[in-house]
């Protein structure tokens, strides 16, 4: 059977770091060792003024094209997935299909979703696959969120970094599909748990207002109720075990609600991805992030790993998949 | 509740026995941090999720005992 597999991942980060101590010396009642204890992130990466979500996939899928020896015109189809566009409109994938010089012939959209918009993404692409409209998906997901955080809002500013991630999928042969069906979940009212109320045309922008705002306990009360109901149904919609899974890589919020999630769902320690030390929460690019040293380590064993993002809409996917 | 005292304990780094049903919460550092850890801390050992909003207006212990009465009820 024809069916879309993940091919490769590659992540590019930009080149600014705020490291703990430079949080801490700005909030003097979190040490550096707190704020990695409580967060476990030790630095976050930091676009440059001047440099977009646009520049970040832009190197993000230049370095997968390179690692895979691609020539742009293989790619049929091109997914973007950012919160932080560079215009209201043309659409930034439409300016990364220029600058990668893919094919006139191929698609390109961007999608509007924050944590969870990997597992959403991996799904459009499975569909564009498996019903024959492409053959090669490139699936970018790049932010930064870095932009939109208040200098003094220390809730945020020790979680959130700035990051791309660029994901081949491809269509294989294969005996059973590699990516099962996603399931999904939406809860528009709690839309104000995360939001950025300027800039768009409710509340226009006068300039450097647009600002996060983010209800922690909030946030943490929606991850800790849906997301174990998500991956039960998961299970029941793909007739899966736990147990079954070899790996569990979730959307890397932040160390302290992955710890909670890992205890709450007995997942194993060995089994549950924690990769985010480097880089913080870089939104819709924490899944491939953690993904890709995985893909990379290449010629053992096909292993089935799940994936669930959940955040910002509120929105969240679980997906059981096959690397 | 000795294990809500034990949790809450861990959470403000003092020792448990300054932590009764009558302590208020603004002695500790009842911050946003401190907030989210106890509605983990609940979902744990009562396996109830509170209110984010309620439970940052609790000012005393027995305040967030009763809101998991509430909530349990």
């Amino acid at each position: 059977m024809l069916t879309a597999r993940i091919k490769a991942i590659a992540g590019h980060l930009p080149e600014g770091r705020l490291t703990n101590d430079a949080l801490a010396a700005r909030f003097p009642d979190w040490s550096a060792d707190k704020i990695l204890d409580k967060t476990g992130i030790a630095e976050r990466r930091i676009a440059a003024d001047g440099e977009t979500s646009l520049d970040l996939a832009e190197g993000a899928a230049k370095a997968l094209l390179a690692q895979e020896g691609l020539n742009p015109g293989e790619i049929d189809f091109l997914l973007l997935c950012t919160q932080t566009p560079d215009y209201v409109l043309p659409t930034s994938a439409c300016l990364l299909q220029a600058r990668l010089g893919l094919p006139t012939s191929a698609g390109a959209l961007d999608f509007n979703l924050g944590c969870s918009g990997f597992v959403y993404g991996l799904s459009l692409a499975k569909a564009l696959i498996e019903s024959g409209q492409a053959k090669r998906v490139l699936l970018v997901t790049a932010d930064t969120y870095s932009k939109l955080l208040a200098p003094d809002d220390q809730g945020v500013r020790t979680l959130f970094g700035d990051g791309a991630a660029a994901t081949l999928v491809e269509a294989v042969e294969a005996q059973a599909p590699l990516i099962d069906p996603v399931v999904f979940g939406t809860d528009g009212l709690g839309g104000e748990r995360l939001i950025v109320k300027r800039g768009g045309f409710r509340e226009p922008s006068a300039g450097a207002d647009m600002v996060l705002e983010m209800d922690g306990p909030g946030v943490m009360a929606f991850t800790l109720g849906h997301v174990p109901k998500a991956i039960e149904q998961l299970l029941a919609r793909t007739g899966r075990t736990m147990d079954e899974h070899d790996l569990f890589v979730f959307h890397q919020a932040n160390g302290f609600i992955l710890d909670r999630l890992r205890k709450k769902l007995a997942i194993p320690p060995e089994r549950f991805v924690i990769d985010m030390r480097e880089v913080g929460n870089t939104v819709s690019s924490t899944i491939p992030l953690a993904l890709a040293p995985l893909l990379s380590q290449g010629a053992g064993a096909p292993r089935r790993v799940m994936l669930v993002g959940f955040g910002v809409g509120l929105s969240w996917a679980a997906a059981s998949v096959v690397i | 509740m000795s294990a809500l005292f034990a949790g809450l304990a861990e959470i403000f780094e003092v020792d448990e026995s300054e932590i009764s049903s009558a302590s208020e919460l603004a002695a500790f550092n009842w911050d946003s941090l401190a907030i989210i850890s106890t509605l983990a801390l609940v979902d744990e050992i009562n396996g109830v999720l509170l209110d984010g909003q309620a439970l940052a207006k609790c000012e005393t212990v027995a305040d967030i005992e009763a809101l998991i009465a509430k909530e349990a009820a």
